[in-house]
């Protein structure tokens, strides 16, 4: 299917899938994104463009093009690190890094995996059961996940031990019913 | 009043769908017609002929035409029955043509029931009208324009050259403008200078062009025909009948140096300097905020020509038209603190590069880095500083930037054949005569096309570095260039602002002064007597701006060549007794037109005869001459007396748009139901809520507001006004127990037959499901809204089946 | 004058020293924090749901009447971007009809900000009574101190942190990289990526003469310390530059002691930096 799109049917966007996937996302992202010019302020502002397989401007495309699969498949989804400088420059007002969190919850939501989504689903899930972060467990459970994290995490471990640096403990907050409310409600589409 | 009725058969036109003798019997039949005539043509001389007997011989007071539109045929009956001795205001129209014979061509006996009822709304208002004198007012015949560029400059000479007086008013010490500062322009690469100069110094020299520089407005009172403007004009410390312009002496000896404000800080100035070369007037000019006073200026002078205690002048003129030229003012780059301009040397703006790329300019026409004082052999333009970019609040797109570009690239190219050059666009937009070849001659001359807006500039130690993003290949990049130029947008012009007051001229969304049509009329402002050139109105090159000038100062030389205006006696006047004085009238007009000074007044000059305010006024202090209330209500009345079909519907339609997108309809042949009656109005703002009340209090299954589309109102937004005012309304009947859907508001442009159709058929078969408007119901309504009316409700009218009951 | 303090999940652990130094210098400039009850995480840069992220940290503003006041720049950013996002009204009533305590509007301040108003004036002046003497500090603003729009700075050329260092006695030195994103946010997942822009980032603080850096945000802090010997250790090459947080450096010279600003926790020594200023400091006196 992914060579077919290559060539340029233009299929995507007469299927439901790819309407659908485009009308979710710019609900998501807001409704700016329409008005993209495809100028590449963003993509020359953001601090990790060198890192990735398609920039944040091509995923803004793909979006409006509705090439789902595409743009599912982009690793640069989860190297954008939330800077914002494409927000604040782009000229049409649009948040390009709100691009990026509409495509990480369409991704976590149709139940698709990788590392990078298992980081973000366990700082989530720590804050959906204890209402806040211990870094402590995040650096314990993500190299179930990820192993190539353990020896960086370790690493920074064994630097901040000595000062006193880690939590060891993670003790709920009171709340946590509430919080637990606000997820599900906003969960909720 | 004693009234005369003409059913025109239109030949086959109305004849073959409508039953005429009917019509003329029926017309015969209604109050205070004394004679009712079926006309072959109502038009042709035959048929005027009979009219204008009628009123000789049997003394016909007012003239009801029923035939085609008044929007094609009005004219030509008020002629008619003006040549009879009649007022031509004494006429009233009922289009049977466009409204009947074409829309419901299926429908013969109900098209005749509805021509009847237009009949009789029209006889209604006949009853009602009044005679109308329209006076003539002595005008200045004088002009004076404002800003001293080059649109300016085009509008003072046509108008001086034919015949009329100008004041050429300028804030800078010269005229000129900008074009006067730049370099070679674009399409042809000809030399600015060159050809304005020859312009300012006609307007110079010419007999009826005074020029006023270095002046400021202040005031600006009275109307078209009679503005009485008053203002200051600075104290430039230097006597202009004595001063020869050598400049050299007094400037040569001045120890004060300052950056060049005509050059955009790239080159210096003296405290007393002359702005350029070809200044016009050519005289000296001390900078009072920059001189020291030492006196050596005034030893120098070999004409003894400085005053150092000249005094600020104030003026005062008439003129019968102001045409503001007010221009622009580039925008501020450092506002964009990503591309460094005021923080990195070697980045500059597109005008400063025009000052150096000028042979008269501060280097001597080299493009040059700041920093080191080389010339420049790798340049990149970035394009879009400052337009199509929210974050700096200018959505629009500068126009210029793209060709002005391309021409400096050009010219540095064709001297420096090896020269980097790189142009950083989103899209490049050269739309205009010979500009796209123009396009094509910088690409084959070898300048690079990158597309894609550069994101930030940054100092390396070697130079400046630019990032982008090449969107075609998908790259981002970061190139280093001996200089960067921000070719940075246009905006209003700043010192525009007094002038923009004191005449009450609205503004766009983007800041620029507003013309009265976006497209149909590009030099006239909403107020009259005012005219806009230029790029006061917005982004222009040098052309099209020489071409508002001149359109202005034809638009002006119209209306003041006689010497005398005709007044329109169809406008608003205030009843003194019942007016409160709230002022709510002077925020609707959109003319400017009323003033509150304890009570309101209206400046007939200045009015439109919309209506808007007579609709909003809360104590109906003011009044239409034409479109009065009582006509209008008496329409109402007569369009309901019968209400010969279900479900019924009266229309108010604006004269400007859905009128004229139902005549559209008419000369279409599109049919549509024929439920509805339609009233004219000049703007759906002048309908009044209680006109809508009324309909519905008499039966009316549903009223209808059609205006033009927003945005397009013919009085800027009369048609918002509306429809504020049918929302209001619409919570008070649901409060009411009434359904709100009863009330539809819509627009359609004149070009929108089809819509107008459409909406009728649309509104017909909601009502259909809404049932017949219920008695109890309007008890309910009238209860809220008009205590004590409530008996008038007919008792034939309840609903048959309880289908009202739904909305309660 | 009295705030309620956001400490933010890092308080507790990796940025403990800045909890503690934010604390001591609220003190010495005469503000009452008072630390908002039952506070939850704000989602950091990991909440993909947006409207989630603007629940969470409504949850934390609607839980105190006072202007709120956080060290971190990532929770500064999260709060302030609920609080314009809330103010459409139809995700301010979806968000808080799940709300036990309602949100009603709210100020939210950095500490940065907290320390130049504590600053200001010849009052504020009279404060710093431990100049930094000259010593070269680069402003490392990260990211998220000044954007979205609207807040504490320019979010392209801030100079409030320049003006701070020179508040303090300090000279701060020109350093391009000053806005460039550590990488903190995808650090674990992505490491490599995070490394260079660390390694980059202290490499033009050290070209432009910095004898420290000061930091704003605790994972700009964790990434540009406790990271800096690592990536020391990988690429060989020695910077051994102090990352210091900017209550920290204020606290110094507000006359702090080392103990009460947590000095010795940073992993780059940072009471090296402090002993350098209490020498110019005497050397100055001497004179």
């Amino acid at each position: 299917m992914a060579e077919t799109e290559a060539i340029g049917s233009g299929h995507h966007m007469t299927n439901q899938t790819g309407r659908e996937f485009r009308d979710l996302a710019i609900r998501l992202a807001g409704d700016e994104v329409k008005t993209c010019i495809q100028c590449g302020t963003c993509s020359s502002s953001c601090s990790t463009a060198h890192l990735m397989d398609a920039s944040i401007r091509k995923l803004v495309q793909l979006v409006l093009e509705g090439r789902k699969e595409e743009a599912m498949a982009c690793e640069s989804i989860w190297l954008c690190t939330s800077c914002l400088l494409c927000t604040v420059r782009c000229p049409r007002g649009i948040r390009p890094k709100a691009v990026v969190s509409a495509l990480r919850q369409i991704f976590e939501q149709e139940g698709r995996r990788n590392k990078d989504q298992a980081f973000e689903r366990l700082f989530m899930d720590q804050i959906k059961s204890c209402g806040r972060i211990s870094e402590f467990m995040l650096s314990a459970v993500y190299p179930l996940k990820n192993p190539l994290s353990t020896v960086p995490i370790m690493e920074m471990g064994i630097e901040l031990m000595p000062k006193g640096k880690i939590a060891w403990q993670i003790s709920c907050i009171e709340g946590i019913s509430e919080i637990r409310r606000i997820f599900e409600e906003m969960d909720s589409q | 009043m004693r009234i005369g009725v003409y059913v025109c058969h239109c030949g086959l036109n109305i004849a073959s769908v409508l039953d005429v003798e009917e019509l003329r019997r029926f017309a015969e039949s209604l109050p205070g017609v004394v004679v009712a005539r079926d006309l072959q043509f109502t038009c042709s001389d035959a048929g005027q002929d009979a009219i204008k007997n009628d009123i000789k011989e049997l003394g016909v007071e007012a003239v009801v035409v029923s035939a085609c539109s008044p929007r094609l045929h009005e004219p030509t009956f008020r002629r008619t029955i003006s040549e009879a001795g009649l007022n031509q205001y004494m006429l009233e129209m009922a289009n049977i043509r466009e409204q009947c014979s074409w829309v419901h061509m299926e429908e013969p006996a109900l098209a005749t029931q509805k021509a009847k009822d237009l009949i009789a709304m029209a006889v209604a208002k006949a009853s009602l009208l009044q005679p109308l004198e329209s006076e003539t007012m002595p005008v200045s015949r004088d002009v004076l324009v404002v800003g001293g560029g080059v649109a300016g400059i085009s509008a003072a000479l046509d108008l001086a050259n034919a015949g009329l007086r100008v004041y050429l008013l300028e804030r800078k010490p010269t005229i000129g403008g900008y074009m006067a500062l730049l370099t070679d322009v674009f399409p042809t690469n000809d030399c600015s200078i060159c050809v304005l100069a020859p312009k300012m110094a006609e307007a110079l020299a010419h007999p009826l062009i005074n020029i006023m520089t270095y002046s400021e407005i202040l005031s600006i009172d009275g109307s078209v025909g009679r503005f009485t403007v008053s203002g200051v004009r600075k104290a430039r410390y230097v006597d202009e009948s004595a001063c020869k312009g050598c400049i050299g002496e007094c400037a040569g000896v001045c120890p004060v140096e300052m950056p060049n404000e005509y050059d955009f800080s790239i080159g210096k100035r003296k405290a007393i300097y002359m702005a350029i070369p070809q200044s016009v007037p050519l005289v000296a000019c001390i900078d009072e905020n920059a001189c020291i006073g030492c006196g050596r200026c005034e030893e120098a002078c070999p004409a003894d020509a400085i005053r150092y205690d000249q005094q600020d002048q104030e003026f005062r003129l008439d003129a019968g038209a102001i045409v503001v030229a007010t221009g622009w003012q580039p925008f501020d780059a450092k506002r964009k603190e990503e591309f460094g301009f005021g923080r990195l040397r070697d980045v500059l703006t597109t005008l400063q590069v025009e000052r150096m790329l000028n042979a008269a300019g501060p280097t001597g026409g080299e493009v040059v880095r700041p920093s080191t004082g080389e010339v420049a052999r790798s340049i990149a333009f970035l394009q879009c500083v400052g337009s199509r970019d929210q974050t700096v609040g200018n959505l629009y797109c500068s126009r210029i930037c793209c060709m002005a570009s391309l021409k400096n690239s050009q010219l540095i190219k064709e001297k420096y054949p090896d020269a980097d050059i790189s142009i950083h666009y989103i899209d490049m937009r050269a739309g205009g005569e010979g500009y796209e070849e123009f396009y094509l001659r910088a690409q084959r001359l070898g300048i690079r096309f990158v597309r894609g807006r550069a994101s930030s500039v940054e100092q390396g130690e070697d130079g400046v570095y630019l990032h982008y993003e090449d969107t075609f290949l998908g790259r981002s990049v970061r190139k280093r260039y001996d200089i960067v130029v921000l070719s940075i947008g246009l905006e209003p012009d700043s010192g525009a602002d007094v002038i923009g007051n004191v005449l009450g001229l609205a503004r766009r969304p983007d800041r620029f002064f507003e013309i009265a049509h976006p497209k149909m009329r590009p030099v006239e402002a909403h107020i009259d007597g005012v005219f806009i050139a230029g790029c006061a109105s917005g982004p222009k090159e040098i052309q099209v701006s020489i071409a508002q000038g001149s359109a202005a100062a034809s638009k002006a030389m119209q209306l003041l060549i006689k010497g005398e205006l005709d007044l329109d006696p169809t406008v608003a006047y205030v009843d003194q007794d019942r007016c409160i004085g709230c002022k709510l009238c002077v925020d609707t007009c959109p003319s400017k037109a009323i003033s509150v000074k304890g009570t309101a007044l209206v400046e007939e000059a200045r009015c439109k005869g919309c209506g808007t305010c007579a609709a909003a006024c809360p104590t109906d202090a003011i009044k239409m001459r034409l479109f009065t209330d009582e006509q209008i209500m008496a329409q109402v009345e007569a369009a309901t007396a019968v209400k010969g079909e279900y479900p019924f519907i009266v229309a108010f339609l604006c004269n400007w748009c859905s009128y004229a997108g139902a005549d559209l309809a008419g000369t279409s042949r599109i049919q549509y139901p024929t439920n509805a009656r339609i009233i004219r109005v000049m703007c759906a703002g002048r309908v009044d809520p209680s006109f809508i009340l009324e309909a519905l209090r008499r039966g009316a299954e549903g009223v209808l507001v059609m205006g033009c589309r927003i945005g397009e109102c013919h009085y800027v937004k009369g048609n918002l006004q509306a429809l504020q005012r049918v929302q209001v309304l619409r919570s008070v009947l649901e409060k009411a127990g009434l359904d709100p859907r009863r009330v539809r508001i819509a627009w359609c442009a004149a070009s929108e037959g089809d819509i107008l159709a459409r909406t009728v058929k649309e509104f017909v078969e909601e009502l259909k499901d809404l049932g017949p408007v219920g008695t109890e119901l309007m008890q309910a309504a009238d209860q809220a809204i008009r205590p004590g009316l409530t008996d008038k409700a007919d008792p034939n009218k309840k609903p048959p089946n309880g289908a009202e009951q739904k909305e309660a | 004058m009295k705030l309620a303090y956001y400490p933010g999940c890092v308080a507790r652990s990796t940025g403990k020293e800045y909890d503690l130094s934010t604390r001591a210098v609220a003190q010495a400039l005469g503000v009452e924090l008072e630390e908002i009850s039952d506070w939850n995480c704000c989602g950091a840069t990991h909440c993909s749901n947006q409207d989630l992220a603007v629940a969470l940290s409504a949850r934390n503003l609607a839980r105190t009447g006072l202007p709120v006041m956080t060290s971190c720049s990532i929770c500064y950013s999260n709060l302030r971007d609920a609080a314009i996002r809330l103010q459409d009204r139809t995700l301010r009533d979806r968000v808080n009809r799940v709300l036990e305590v309602k949100y009603q509007g709210s100020t939210i301040k950095h500490v940065l900000e907290v320390i130049m108003e504590g600053l200001e004036g010849e009052e504020g002046g009279k404060r710093v009574v431990v100049p930094l003497g000259g010593l070269r500090v680069a402003p490392y603003y990260g990211c998220l101190l000044t954007r979205p729009k609207g807040g504490i700075d320019s979010p392209e050329q801030p100079q409030v942190l320049e003006s701070l260092i020179r508040r303090l006695g300090g000279e701060p030195v020109e350093f391009p990289l000053k806005m460039l994103c550590c990488g903190g946010p995808i650090f674990m997942p992505q490491d490599g990526a995070a490394s260079e822009s660390v390694l980059r980032i202290l490499r033009s603080a050290r070209q432009a003469g910095a004898e420290a850096v000061v930091a704003v945000c605790p994972l700009c802090h964790l990434m540009l310390d406790a990271k800096q010997r690592l990536a020391e250790a990988k690429s060989g090459e020695e910077l051994g530059l102090p990352v210091l947080y900017v209550t920290q450096l204020a606290g110094i010279a507000l006359g702090l002691g080392p103990d009460e600003l947590g000095l010795e926790m940073n992993s780059v020594s940072a009471l090296e930096v402090a002993e350098e200023i209490y020498r110019r400091m005497s050397g100055e006196q001497q004179c």
